[in-house]
């Protein structure tokens, strides 16, 4: 009885803090975490399998940084950025900030206009009701009741573990594909270090840092509840990144067995879950990347709102009149109005453009994990609870590779050119 | 008398008595003891460290610093702990706007020059919260200030007069070193403040409440959000939560209770004082969401044959809530409700009148056991601001009050 007691407490605690860190995963596993993963997959096969690990253990890592960094302050990520480093680096943090995740923004109103137009609805009809719809969701404060729609239907990314198996893909190959590194002649194939940023921007997003750290503080997480916290935050990597490896196996075996090397729109990208739905495919991935897109842009444009807001000085909350918050309020409607307007250009290439913007994010990436890292151990701000050294080794490596990488990719725009 | 900002003085070159270039300004310095406003000192980064220049020893600012001693008098900054250093303290931090009722994010400060004998005299008048003094500091460096100044005069202004500036300060040893209180904020309704701590880290949250008055706190922790109430107690001493507990409405101390671990709970109601440790206990004993469970037992009960110079007596020596007194009891010596005297009818009333000649018709009152909706109810069909609870007895037990009708009801929209 007595142990039956404490595994209730146990539970109920975790209970009271669950929530942050898997909403955030299934956000990661967005439009533009799709059709990265399925780009990635189709064009190269099992090529970049290998990062999922260091991926994994990275996006642990600097998840885990932030949710502590929000239990133990009590405070957002663009607060302590601008309590620690003052107005301007924050003003162009926010700068910054607000690019990449216009990128973003664009990139799910890509994955919606991509999504309904499986089912024959063109674009300009698709984007602006959508934008009209995620726009209300938010001003008429039906966030809370719809998340939990969104949530359930985020189940659909096992059908992509369920196809990935379907598929017969080559198991050992792609085990080993996940532990070795790809031979030296990868590396300079047309286009790969570009996917390798892309890859890791679209799993370690800068606004995925900036969006848990807020919904931890939101929730009330304590120092104490820190421990449940961090398994709810870790078991989140997990499922984003357990999800990543079979889109890109799925993808593997499907479209780069077959000789689809370019994903170039929806309907490509639906033929890996062939295996699993057949014909129907096409209605499966649909309805998934229109979840996945409609319920990331519903939090995208709200959480920059508010990120830019607070680390600004701006008022801000949904709980506010217009007149009361007027530069949160148009904040959020030009990131929408103008992220739907650009996919309005006729004869736009959806996946391109989302993938570039999942590049910025890797490209951003690096500035974030700096002033994460340098905040993470900040003894008056952490106190007991500052970076342990393993933890510091792997967040600097994370963010050397980045900038390593973004430096190798200019430089092969350069040579390129 | 002129102005000048914080972010114009930080990093002026200064010049010794010399009139050799020592260092330059990297803080501005407060000593709230000796008052509240005038700047006591300059922190100057020189070669050799740190060193604190009084005021006092500045003989001009004028797009430098000249200071009237030598360089090598300045003491170190060892001892600077007692000031309150604007930068470091009040730039890019969080502050309570008081006159506002909300928090805000300082972003440059104003001070008034003036000259005393000949010397300089820096007071600071107002922290700027808006655009203008963003602005200012992202240019500085990049536009010359003489250039900027005519661009900001067009920026329109948002200040928060420094008397209306209460800082939060997370370190109590500092807290009391540099004299910060919150009596002004003290002077706000308790929901005002309940919003603003509503907004703060619970860090900060804490110091607002280790400083507050008992009887301030605990009218404004009725008004907090459940779940941040909740984190407050928590963090807390027992004894400090014990001395706030007390003061609040039975009802919503109870209600509070309820939310914690057992343990924490009697820890919390052994520190109390034996009279409302007993009125909250027996609250706790009923079920929250019963009649019971919403009732406060702070009311006015009277016998029957009390009439109205009775009642406004009890009044005046009634120190529950003003809620509660809008309508008046009366019960026979069993304790069994017989009348309820509406507050308006009581002061119509000539002197002496019997109260029962007063009571209003019908008599409405719950049972303990009545569930919310049934409460709800009856307030809604009889217009109520007060609800009587009674046991099986037909003993008065308690009264419901409409404030806490309309807090849950509001949890259900």
């Amino acid at each position: 009885m007595k142990f039956l007691k404490r595994w209730k407490t146990r539970l109920l605690v975790f209970l009271a803090v669950v929530g942050p860190g898997f909403i955030t995963a299934n956000v990661d596993n967005d439009a533009g975490g799709i059709w990265t993963y399925s780009s990635a997959g189709a064009q190269f096969g099992h090529m970049l399998l290998w990062t999922m690990i260091p991926i994994t253990v990275a996006l642990v890592v600097v998840q885990e940084m932030t949710a502590r960094m929000g239990a133990v302050t009590g405070k957002g990520l663009s607060d302590l950025i601008r309590e620690e480093f003052g107005l301007r680096v924050t003003f162009f943090m926010m700068i910054g900030i607000l690019i990449t995740n216009f990128g973003n923004v664009v990139a799910e109103f890509a994955g919606i206009a991509g999504s309904l137009e499986l089912f024959g609805v063109r674009r300009y009809y698709s984007v602006p009701i959508c934008a009209l719809i995620v726009w209300l969701i938010i001003v008429k404060g039906q966030y809370k009741s719809v998340e939990k729609v969104f949530l359930a239907a985020s189940f659909f990314y096992i059908t992509y573990i369920v196809a990935g198996v379907l598929a017969k893909p080559a198991w050992i190959e792609a085990l080993t594909a996940t532990v070795t590194l790809p031979p030296k002649s990868t590396w300079v194939e047309n286009g790969y270090v570009y996917m390798v940023i892309g890859v890791v921007g679209t799993t370690i997003a800068p606004w995925m840092q900036f969006y848990l750290q807020a919904s931890i503080v939101e929730k009330g997480v304590s120092k104490r509840q820190l421990r449940a916290s961090r398994i709810d935050v870790i078991a989140g990597c997990f499922f984003t990144d357990l999800v990543a490896w079979f889109i890109i196996v799925a993808c593997a075996a499907t479209l780069y067995a077959h000789g689809y090397h370019n994903v170039a729109d929806a309907k490509d990208a639906a033929q890996a879950l062939r295996p699993l739905a057949g014909q129907y495919a096409y209605i499966l991935f649909a309805l998934g990347l229109f979840n996945a897109s409609l319920f990331a842009a519903s939090i995208l444009p709200l959480s920059t709102a508010y990120t830019v807001c607070e680390g600004l000085g701006f008022e801000s909350g949904i709980g506010k009149k217009f007149s009361e918050a007027p530069v949160f309020y148009w904040l959020y409607t030009i990131l929408i109005v103008a992220g739907a307007g650009v996919i309005l250009t006729p004869g736009l290439p959806l996946v391109k453009i989302t993938i570039l913007s999942q590049v910025i994010n890797g490209v951003v990436l690096p500035f974030v994990l700096i002033f994460m890292l340098l905040l993470a151990n900040k003894r008056d701000l952490m106190g007991e609870f500052v970076n342990s050294r393993v933890f510091n080794v792997i967040a600097w490596a994370t963010t050397i590779a980045m900038i390593g990488l973004t430096i190798a990719w200019f430089w092969s725009l350069r040579a390129g050119s | 008398m002129s102005t000048v900002t914080l972010s114009e003085l930080l990093g002026l070159p200064v010049y010794d008595a010399t009139g050799q270039a020592s260092g330059r300004v990297r803080e501005v310095g407060l000593a709230p003891q000796e008052d509240r406003a005038r700047i006591a000192v300059f922190i100057v980064k020189t070669k050799s460290g740190d060193r604190v220049l009084p005021l006092a020893a500045v003989s001009k600012i004028n797009g430098g610093v000249r200071a009237a001693t030598a360089a090598d008098t300045w003491s170190t900054s060892a001892g600077a702990e007692g000031y309150l250093l604007l930068a470091r303290d009040l730039l890019d931090q969080q502050v309570i706007d008081v006159h506002g009722r909300k928090v805000v994010r300082v972003n440059d400060i104003d001070m008034h020059r003036d000259a005393h004998h000949d010397r300089p005299v820096l007071k600071v008048g107002s922290v700027d919260v808006g655009a203008r003094g963003a602005v200012r500091r992202l240019l500085k460096g990049v536009v010359p200030m003489a250039a900027l100044r005519p661009v900001l005069q067009h920026i329109p202004p948002r200040l928060i007069p420094w008397d209306f500036v209460d800082l939060i300060e997370t370190d109590p040893a500092r807290r009391v070193k540099l004299k910060i209180s919150h009596d002004r904020l003290a002077t706000l309704h308790p929901a005002d403040i309940a919003d603003i701590i509503e907004e703060l880290a619970p860090d900060e949250r804490e110091a607002v409440f280790e400083t507050l008055d008992e009887g301030v706190a605990a009218e404004a922790l009725e008004e907090v959000d459940p779940k941040v109430q909740k984190a407050i107690i928590e963090s807390l001493d027992s004894d400090r939560v014990a001395d706030i507990v007390e003061e609040m409405q039975p009802d919503a101390a109870a209600d509070l209770l309820a939310e914690l671990p057992e343990e924490h709970t009697e820890k919390i109601l052994e520190e109390m004082e034996p009279e409302e440790r007993d009125e909250v206990s027996e609250l706790l004993e009923f079920k929250e969401n019963s009649a019971a469970g919403r009732m406060t037992t702070e009311f006015i009960s009277l016998p029957v044959t009390a009439n109205s110079h009775d009642a406004i007596e009890a009044l005046r020596h009634f120190e529950g809530g003003v809620e509660t007194v809008s309508t008046i009891y009366l019960v026979d010596s069993q304790g069994t409700l017989v009348g309820a005297v509406p507050l308006a009818k009581l002061v119509l009333a000539p002197r002496a009148t019997a109260l029962l000649s007063l009571t209003q018709e019908p008599l409405i009152a719950a049972h303990v056991g009545a569930n919310d909706k049934e409460v709800a109810e009856l307030f809604d069909k009889y217009n109520l601001l007060t609800l009587p609870v009674i046991d099986d007895q037909s003993r008065l037990s308690g009264v419901i009050t409409s404030d806490d009708v309309i807090s849950m009801l509001r949890d259900r929209i």
